[in-house]
């Protein structure tokens, strides 16, 4: 468990150094919101659950979860996803 | 843009349901099936898909134990096949497009436009000369060769250029106004071809008058400032002798001759109205018809004879089909008035206004020549059964007509062999 906090701290360092965006070097996922309308998300796994209520995305290190009221997919492929309704949270997990 | 792409390739509104219907949607963007307008409605799931995606589901549906059901079809893919069973409406689409098409390569109407001395009907018939005619090919038409024939065949034509704009022919040409005075020339017996233009030309007096002014640019005068003149009588040479030292006559240079020249001259003028005329009273009672029109061929309601004395008011309209395409189809409506000869007889002021009005038209066509008028007498008088106009007026009119410079005699012109 320490080996991995210390491997994915030494890759943040080295995507700091190198000044490389961290979303492609580390895997992490990208979250791009309008107001609490939009969200696009990119560089997730799959989703694990999907309500009206809540989605809940993987990622290749985390989980996170949108919650909220009347969400919907407007679209999913394997590169990116847009979610819209209303968005009370953003929780990663 | 996108929305025309997902209907050109077809796309399918489907619900998916079953054991883990977001692995399922996992799996499908895995394999790059895009999904989209997911929504959940209670344990059902609600998506569009592509139409190639959807035929790629089958593992994927097997695998994640779930269903998928087809709610609607949308796109190219599915309104070909049912449009295709629809046989009388496909072939009327085809017609439609097949008669535009064969509709499109004649040409269905002739404009012309600058035309002052050639009357339509003339220009018509040369056109039917030449088998140029409304509903002929646009590939038969030789519009070079035809701005040719044009000015080959009316000589007053100095400019012409014909155009096609979809389906009509417009020709648009020049006339020489002062065509009609040199055709006057060569009446008058000037010699024709070359030899005219090597003889130059005189100006002749039209009328009989007093010469008031006169500027010559070019010839040699032959009168002078009030002399009085006869009809007929030169004015300005166009041969200008040229003397020896000795002051013998070596030859004479052929000019063509030009002056400003005005000539004052009596002008009379007389019309007369008679005593009484027909008015038309319409008695306010009409019948209407309507007919259509297709090229020479004519179809209308059939109307037995609708008054004893009647005439007819003709209103018809041509379809113009994308402004460019139009077909000779016309349809219109005749209306048919009645009326009854009413005989009047004119009032002493009716008489005047009728004839003033002849009058103003006369004046109105000697100023548009140029002529000043420099005193008028005019009389209306009742005669026998009619009214008359008498008019007297001393004018000022420009003077001069182009005639064929006489040819002298052969002993008067001495040449350098001599």
């Amino acid at each position: 468990m320490r080996k991995n906090r210390d491997n994915s701290q030494r890759k943040e360092a080295l995507a700091d150094t190198l000044k490389l965006p961290k979303d492609i070097c580390l895997g992490a996922i990208k979250v791009e919101l309008t107001g609490n309308r939009e969200a696009w998300i990119e560089n997730y796994r799959g989703i694990l659950e999907y309500t009206d209520s809540q989605i809940l995305l993987q990622g290749k290190s985390c989980q996170v979860s949108f919650e909220g009221t009347g969400l919907s997919i407007d679209y999913y492929t394997n590169e990116d996803m847009k979610v819209s309704g209303c968005i009370a949270c953003v929780r990663y997990l | 843009m996108i929305g025309l792409l997902k209907y050109l390739k077809g796309y399918l509104r489907i619900k998916v349901w079953g054991l883990s219907p977001e692995r399922f949607m996992n799996l499908c963007s895995n394999k790059g099936i895009l999904l989209w307008d997911i929504v959940k409605d209670g344990d059902v799931y609600y998506m569009c898909i592509h139409l190639k995606g959807f035929r790629a589901l089958r593992p994927i549906v097997r695998k994640t134990g779930t269903r998928a059901a087809i709610l609607e079809r949308y796109g190219l893919p599915f309104f070909v096949p049912e449009l295709l069973k629809r046989k009388v409406f496909l072939a009327g689409l085809v017609l439609a497009v097949g008669f535009w098409i064969w509709s499109s390569l004649h040409v269905w109407g002739i404009d012309l436009t600058g035309n002052y001395q050639i009357t339509r009907d003339m220009f018509d018939s040369f056109l039917k000369d030449r088998q140029i005619t409304v509903g002929m090919r646009k590939s038969e038409l030789d519009i070079q060769e035809l701005e040719k024939d044009i000015r080959r065949q009316f000589r007053q034509v100095t400019w012409a250029s014909a155009k096609l704009s979809g389906t009509r022919l417009q020709i648009d040409i020049r006339e020489d106004d002062t065509t009609a005075g040199r055709e006057e020339t060569l009446e008058n017996g000037a010699p024709e071809g070359e030899g005219q233009d090597v003889l130059g030309t005189d100006l002749v007096s039209q009328n009989s008058g007093t010469i008031v002014s006169m500027i010559v640019r070019s010839g040699v005068p032959v009168v002078s400032i009030g002399d009085t003149v006869e009809a007929g009588t030169v004015l300005v040479e166009g041969k200008v002798p040229i003397y020896n030292d000795d002051a013998t006559l070596r030859e004479y240079r052929f000019v063509n001759a030009d002056a400003d020249i005005l000539l004052e001259h009596a002008v009379t003028f007389s019309d007369r109205l008679p005593g009484d005329y027909v008015k038309k009273e319409y008695t306010g009672r009409e019948k209407g018809s309507h007919y259509l029109r297709i090229g020479d061929r004519e179809w209308s309601l059939p109307v037995n004879r609708p008054f004893l004395v009647y005439d007819s008011l003709i209103r018809e309209s041509r379809p113009s089909l994308f402004e460019k395409l139009s077909i000779p189809v016309f349809w219109g409506t005749a209306t048919y008035r009645e009326y009854r000869n009413v005989e009047y007889e004119y009032s002493p002021e009716e008489a005047e206004s009728g004839l003033n009005e002849k009058l103003t038209a006369f004046l109105t066509t000697l100023e548009e020549k140029g002529v000043q008028i420099i005193e008028k007498n005019v009389k209306i008088e009742k005669d026998g059964g009619g009214w008359v106009l008498q008019g007297d007026f001393l004018v000022r009119e420009p003077e001069g007509i182009g005639a064929a410079t006489t040819i002298p005699e052969s002993g008067d012109l001495e040449t350098d062999e001599q």
